[in-house]
């Protein structure tokens, strides 16, 4: 038995490493299908994740915890509402049969509707208006109501009404729900609106189970009412499985497996969406505000309800959004404030506007206003709202509207603000640096030499020997702080950079690099000097990463410059995995490039190649001529 | 013999000149700019010029540039050619006529005078000397190479000297080891570079330069 595990395992695990953990995207889609029954939806779920682990296996494999973590949720949902289980047991509501309306209610005209009302005791009860037809009685809170359990004989009881609602129009179809029912055996039916879970109540007396139509307890079938009521569709058997014992730790294991594969998914994602999330921030700082203009057009939505209007409304946002950027942050302020006056009026009307919906009450955000107390929520969302409209305000219309200033104007003085931040910053850094260098280097050596010659004077009269020696040692001395001085103006500025430009210093670059490195240079001039600084630095940075961390046999560099923008690649065929979250190189060459507008992007999965881009807008200089 | 100097530092100028003076120079003449330097070497027809790479008016490589302009009106015009830095870009131009004459060394070289002069006599005679930092970069750059990887410690030592332009007799006093066995490394190491034995000193050491210049 053992070995035979062994041996499955073993298969298993080789069968995964051949095909890639996505391949376990295509079971879990799979279990939808138990779970949920065959359905298009689910047939097609599984569909995708197959077509999805052959295609595309890293992409599976990165959805593989998102997955699992909904299929656990999904599992433990269901565990709280299946019938049958905990859910049932925590929810025994009941129907009552109110006898005659309390005397002192008013009685007021609702067409019919049927009305629910919360007794002390915190369950729904419903009932349909008993007193003529078409008529119905409004209540409040605290009055009393005197009732019968439907279908008992025993004594009338009394409920203190503690809220109530308006229910929808009863539905064309019920979902009866069988419970502790064997074949052959009694049990309960128990009607509920639509989902399972939702506002169970126990129909009138006990029912015979028709044999083999349902078995264990929780599973259900649904019913056209009638008398008798006509079968039309039941659970499958499955459920009964999987909704038993096992559900609960299924969930918790997927969930569990689901969680501890997330962050590792996260940061594939994040690798694969690197190159995309300069464009996106740069996209983003752009729009600004009018990001949020879509999100409150959503939240209209649940406020004025889902019509074709709010919709409309919706699709218009996201279009402006994209095409108006400026004019949808403006626009967020009045949507916001529009919000808020329904809000208020809702807080203030919610007793007619509510008894006017055919819904159990009338939404508004995160609440439905059906009461005092959740108008008053209602409320406070809506000042909520008024307050992030005004606050908004400045921030959007105001800059268009104060001395004429526009918002492009105000965007470029921040980012300005923020690159010479950078730059000012980098400059500080390079002067400690060059400081440093010299102070322990060049000055500390010729301190050295400085003291070997006045010891030369004092020995020379008595030991020209020991004099001797000791100008070699000076001599040695002065060829290493000029050895030292080479290297530090090396690192301040190139000799070739500042001989010929980028293009020839790069070419120097690439023939003291021991990797193998094309490059390709169409550059009709120069760059301003600072440009070209930081453009050499960037590519000796991204090269030398190359060199060191990504075991590339082959490296490329393009410099091309077209209409105002030099775009320059280094682009290697090595491990990749370069993250510019990492360490502090590839940061200091977007930082610096920032700082002329320049903007860097960096391609790297895991199994490379490396890609990195960056584009610089400049002017060149008029090619440098040469008397020679 | 007869020298032209170009540096536009005149204590660095004036330092050169005195130490030629000591070693039987002739010093032609001494110019600060790279336009003087041609017109100097246009005129003078030196040995050898003696030249920094940086010169004004650009204070950039005017005076490599001006040191190719004058080898190609004359060509083969021994030039040793000076610098604060050495860059494989500029040695690459200064050898890729194949005529030999060509010196590019450290201004630190200066200091052992001894091997500074020797350098000069050998550009003047026609020979090719490289400052030991740029073989070293050439080496590092082909390291990987499948021929280089091959050669054994010593024969990289013997590459080494020769791609500096040393002859035979330099490279056994350098090595401490007989010329014959000098011999023998370099008939291995051509051998291995797959490159045609030559017996001439100066062809040798292009052969070899150009070889790992490829």
């Amino acid at each position: 038995m053992w070995m035979l595990i062994t041996l499955l395992w073993r298969i298993t695990s080789r069968v995964l490493r051949r095909l890639g953990r996505g391949t376990l995207l295509v079971p879990v889609a799979a279990l939808g299908m138990v779970v949920l029954g065959v359905t298009v939806w689910t047939v097609a779920a599984v569909a995708v994740a197959a077509v999805l682990a052959i295609r595309r296996p890293s992409a599976a494999a990165g959805l593989l915890p998102v997955a699992l973590i909904c299929a656990g949720l999904w599992g433990l949902v269901l565990a709280a509402s299946a019938p049958g289980m905990v859910a049932w047991t925590a929810m025994p509501s009941f129907s009552i049969q109110v006898l005659a309306p309390p005397p002192r209610f008013p009685a007021v005209p609702t067409g019919g509707k049927a009305v629910s009302y919360r007794t002390q005791v915190g369950k729904a009860v419903s009932y349909r208006p008993p007193v003529g037809k078409g008529v119905t009685y409004r209540t409040s809170v605290g009055k009393t109501v005197t009732y019968r359990a439907a279908g008992s004989a025993g004594p009338a009881s009394q409920k203190t009404i503690v809220d109530w609602r308006v229910l929808p129009p009863p539905p064309k179809m019920v979902h009866l729900y069988m419970i502790a029912g064997k074949p052959g055996a009694p049990g309960r039916w128990l009607a509920g609106p639509g989902k399972p879970g939702a506002g169970l109540s126990p129909l009138p007396g006990n029912v015979t189970a028709a044999p083999g139509m349902l078995g264990a307890p929780g599973t259900w079938a649904a019913f056209k009412p009638g008398a008798p009521p006509v079968l039309i569709g039941r659970s499958q058997p499955p459920a009964g499985f999987m909704r038993s014992w096992l559900l609960v730790p299924l969930a918790l294991l997927m969930l569990t497996v689901g969680l501890w594969l997330m962050p590792q998914s996260l940061a594939r994602l994040r690798q694969r969406a690197g190159p995309l999330m300069p464009y996106l921030q740069h996209r983003a700082r752009e729009i600004g505000w009018g990001l949020a203009l879509a999100p409150a057009t959503a939240i209209g939505m649940s406020v004025f309800g889902a019509s074709p209007w709010t919709v409309a409304a919706v699709a218009a946002a996201v279009v402006i959004t994209i095409w108006w950027p400026k004019a949808a942050a403006d626009l967020v302020p009045f949507v916001l404030v529009a919000l808020a006056l329904r809000g208020f009026q809702l807080a203030v009307h919610w007793e007619s506007l509510s008894a006017g919906t055919s819904g159990p009450g009338v939404p508004y955000g995160f609440v439905t206003v059906d009461g005092r107390q959740s108008a008053l929520v209602a409320g406070a969302e809506a000042s909520a709202f008024l307050a992030f409209g005004a606050w908004l305000v400045p921030r959007t219309i105001g800059t268009r509207m104060g001395s004429g200033a526009d918002g492009d104007l105000a965007g470029r003085v921040a980012r300005l603000t923020e690159t010479r931040g950078h730059a000012v910053d980098a400059a500080a850094a390079e002067l400690r640096r060059i400081e440093r260098d010299l102070h322990d280097g060049a000055q500390a050596r010729l301190v050295a030499l400085g003291m070997n010659l006045r010891a030369v004077e004092r020995v020379l009269p008595t030991s020209p020997q020991a004099a001797l020696a000791l100008v070699a040692e000076a001599r040695e001395t002065s060829l290493r702080a000029l050895s030292e001085l080479r290297d530090l103006i090396r690192g301040i500025c190139p000799p070739v950079l500042a001989d010929r430009g980028l293009g020839h210093a790069v070419q120097a670059l690439v023939l003291d690099t021991p990797l193998p490195t094309a490059l390709e240079v169409d550059l009709p001039g120069r760059p301003a000097a600072p440009v070209e600084s930081a453009c050499y630095f960037a590519v000796a940075e991204a090269l030398a990463n190359a060199v060191k961390h990504s075991g590339a046999r082959h490296a490329g560099i393009r410099i091309q410059y077209t209409e105002g923008m030099l775009r320059i690649e280094v682009a290697d065929d090595g491990v990749g995995g370069a993250d510019p979250e990492q360490g502090t190189g590839l940061q200091g060459v977007e930082r610096r490039l920032g700082t002329f507008d320049g903007i860097m992007a960096v391609s790297s999965p895991p199994g490379g190649p490396t890609m990195i881009v960056m584009e610089v807008p400049c002017a060149l200089l008029s090619p440098k001529t040469c008397s020679y | 013999m007869r020298v032209v100097v170009a540096e536009d530092l005149f204590l660095l100028r004036d330092g050169l000149a005195r130490l030629l003076s000591a070693h039987d120079f002739e010093i032609a003449a001494a110019v600060d700019s790279a336009p003087g330097l041609l017109c100097a070497l246009l005129e003078h027809r030196p040995d050898i010029a003696v030249v920094d790479v940086r010169l004004p008016p650009a204070f950039a490589d005017d005076g490599l540039q001006a040191a190719l302009a004058a080898r190609r009106e004359v060509p083969g015009l021994p030039v040793l050619l000076l610098s604060q830095y050495v860059e494989q870009l500029y040695a690459r131009e200064l050898l890729a006529d194949q005529a030999g004459a060509v010196g590019y060394l450290l201004k630190d070289r200066v200091f052992s005078d001894d091997q500074f002069v020797d350098a000069i006599r050998t550009v003047a005679g026609g020979g090719t000397v490289m400052d030991p930092e740029v073989v070293t970069k050439l080496l590092g750059r082909r390291s990987r190479d499948e021929p280089i990887s091959r050669l054994s410690g010593r024969e990289r030592e013997v590459l080494e000297l020769m791609a500096e332009g040393r002859s035979n007799t330099a490279i056994a006093q350098r090595l401490f080891i007989t010329e014959k066995a000098v011999s023998k490394h370099t008939t291995s190491i051509f051998t291995k570079l797959g490159l045609a034995a030559d017996q001439d000193d100066n062809r040798r050491v292009l052969a070899v330069l150009a070889y790992l210049n490829s």
